[in-house]
């Protein structure tokens, strides 16, 4: 297995070929258990059918139930450039809230239409959904082509209604490739039934993709947890991004004092810096005010400080949010309290129809629009730049939304 | 008119697989309460006479109640002119195919390997599932033969989920399987299950209740022994 993973979800209508797709990717790249195939090949022919490689979800599914082999809540697969997870994305709702919440993140969407019934409204909602989270890298697959005897003319009519509408939410996919995903046709690799198609198959064009970028490669952002005073002053916390060296020059975040680390101190160990994803704790040479919450960064490319956030949230609680209420705004170790100031629009998650704009609240499972005011400076990026500093809960005594920030004011 | 006869299909199942086809316009649980247990033979046996069975059948003793076979004249498929039933528990069914099942039936449950069991377990199925291949081709004749009324009965539910119904992978293929033939009926048509069936491990067993769908009418929540008087 490579280092470099790529983390993506296929997205489109319930019967447009998401678990054939999936299915087929995993069995051309040589995933599958040992002898899965057979036994799903064995079962069709036992109902007299041919394999259908949507069954395969099902019967790793079952698998995972059992307590034997994957978990399919991400499933797992490699190139010779790089592995792959795909997410699994039961249902547009539980993506949303996923994607929100931090449990799983997508760097990269294939978006699957069927060539014989083209683009359907679930269609148009998932490429909502995709344009909603900023996923920029989107491919988009026009499948079932033998059904269409891998005719161009539809698939370019199929392709133009989807780029018209994609165009409409700011989509711009990279690639819109024809496959089969029954039958393999450019899946994995090109092959002799669209000779019309001069373009990469799906695999080669998910390997153009990049990856988040590597956390140490980006700006120094250290959550402060707790400090603690022993024979010295110790701040705890983690390194979100970035690497922090004993000697750099930091600023902390919200008051902007600055100082420089005098050692970097990790439990047992002796180390003279702290890479992302690290919990440790720093020494610094001047005694400031540090307390939880602030954020360490340093100099250079700078977080916001502001009090005023544009959002999209996900509402998941059973008791709607009223317009006025004061809510705990959670982000990262930052704690505080905050109205809601501003209901721009409120969308069904389900059927992604406009339910209102300007409103006064927001319920169970909506989708919505916000602007956010806090009581106190808040250090915050947009969402697409930094995740880590981009998504925050909302809380009454428990979590009862998840956001993404889109807009710094 | 055509009645698509499965054993065992569970209203849970095809509403958790998405069987639209299966689901039609209307679709609901039947109410086989007034029976003691849910038999098959007693069930179908009810369905076609239009009357409760259930005393008669079980009077037959367990192993003689397979052998029933209802007279035409004493079943509503007298109305039609020219119906064809196919392998139809209390009428018509081919004795030897569901005995040798019970047959493996017993016997896995007798063995004691695991390796005795899967072995039995995978005759079981083949049995099951070349039983369910030959029907489904007569079914599709039958359907082409112009007769004016159709009833094709499917065991493959019931016979394959009593030892596999904890697999929900294999249960979803035959599921699917089912609604696709429902997909290919053209004339108006009516689902009807005995009963269902629920997951006792690995294993199923029958539920209390069957299902029906129609597309034409919402029956609520009818007895078995209702549709005798409806269909015409």
């Amino acid at each position: 297995m490579n280092e470099e993973k790529l983390k993506f979800v296929i997205v489109g209508h319930v019967d447009h070929g998401k678990s054939t797709l999936i299915g087929r990717l995993l069995y051309d790249t040589n995933s599958l258990p040992e002898g899965k195939i057979e036994e799903i090949k064995q079962l069709c022919e036992s109902l007299g059918k041919d394999l259908e490689f949507g069954y395969v979800m099902d019967h790793l599914e079952d698998e995972r139930d059992q307590g034997i082999t994957i978990d399919t809540a991400q499933t797992f697969f490699g190139t010779a450039k790089r592995d792959y997870v795909i997410i699994d994305a039961p249902g547009h709702v539980e993506f949303v809230k996923n994607m929100i919440s931090g449990a799983s993140q997508a760097e990269a969407a294939v978006l699957i239409v069927d060539a014989e019934e083209g683009v359907k409204e679930q269609t148009k909602r998932h490429a909502y959904i995709l344009g909603m989270l900023g996923l920029s890298q989107v491919i988009a697959v026009i499948n079932k082509m033998d059904l269409v005897d891998f005719d161009r003319n539809r698939f370019e009519a199929v392709k133009k209604d989807l780029l018209d509408f994609l165009s409409n939410i700011n989509i711009k996919p990279s690639y819109v490739i024809p496959i089969s995903a029954k039958n393999g046709d450019f899946i994995a690799s090109k092959s002799g039934t669209m000779d019309w198609y001069k373009g990469p198959a799906l695999l080669e064009a998910l390997d153009t993709f990049r990856t988040r970028e590597n956390a140490n490669q980006n700006p120094l952002r250290f959550v402060v947890q707790d400090v603690y005073s022993f024979d010295k002053r110790i701040i705890a916390g983690r390194v979100e991004s970035g690497i922090i060296r004993k000697g750099d020059r930091i600023k902390v975040l919200p008051t902007g004092e600055e100082t420089r680390v005098k050692s970097v101190e990790e439990y047992l160990r002796k180390v003279t810096e702290a890479e992302a994803g690290k919990s440790i704790g720093i020494v610094t040479e001047d005694k400031l005010f540090i307390d939880r919450g602030n954020v360490i960064v340093s100099d250079g490319d700078m977080p916001a400080v502001t009090k005023r956030i544009k959002a999209n949230v996900f509402w998941m609680d059973r008791a709607p949010f009223k317009k006025g209420e004061s809510l705990t705004f959670r982000c990262a170790t930052q704690e505080v309290n905050c109205e809601i100031e501003k209901i721009s629009r409120v969308i069904n998650s389900s059927t992604l129809e406009l339910i209102a704009e300007d409103a006064d609240e927001i319920k169970n499972r909506e989708v919505a629009t916000i602007i956010i005011r806090t009581d106190k400076p808040v250090v915050v990026e947009n969402f697409n730049k930094m995740e880590e500093l981009g998504r925050f809960v909302l809380g009454r005594e428990d979590t009862c939304a998840g956001g993404i920030i889109t807009e710094l004011e | 008119m055509i009645v698509f006869a499965i054993d065992a299909l569970e209203y849970t199942m095809v509403e958790e697989f998405n069987c639209t086809n299966l689901k039609q316009k209307f679709f609901g649980k039947t109410n086989i309460t007034e029976f003691s247990q849910p038999r098959t033979m007693v069930l179908w046996s009810s369905f076609m006479t239009g009357k409760n069975m259930e005393k008669q059948i079980l009077a037959m003793g367990d192993k003689e109640m397979w052998n029933t076979r209802i007279d035409m004249k004493d079943t509503f498929f007298k109305r039609f002119k020219d119906p064809k039933i196919i392998d139809l528990p209390g009428f018509n069914y081919v004795k030897e195919q569901h005995e040798q099942e019970r047959v493996l039936l017993k016997s896995y449950f007798d063995v004691k390997t695991d390796e005795e069991k899967n072995k039995i377990r995978a005759s079981y199925n083949n049995l099951a599932f070349e039983h369910h291949r030959r029907v489904k081709q007569e079914f599709s004749d039958a359907l082409k033969a112009g007769h004016d009324f159709v009833l094709g009965y499917f065991s493959v539910a019931d016979v394959i989920g009593h030892l596999n119904f904890g697999n929900r992978a294999m249960m979803k293929m035959i599921y699917k399987d089912l609604d696709e033939i429902a997909g290919t009926l053209k004339d108006s048509f009516i689902v009807l299950s005995d009963h269902g069936m629920e997951k006792i491990g690995i294993f199923g067993d029958h539920s209390n209740y069957g299902f029906w769908s129609t597309d034409f009418k919402d029956l609520g929540n009818p007895k078995i022994t209702d549709f005798a008087g409806m269909i015409k």
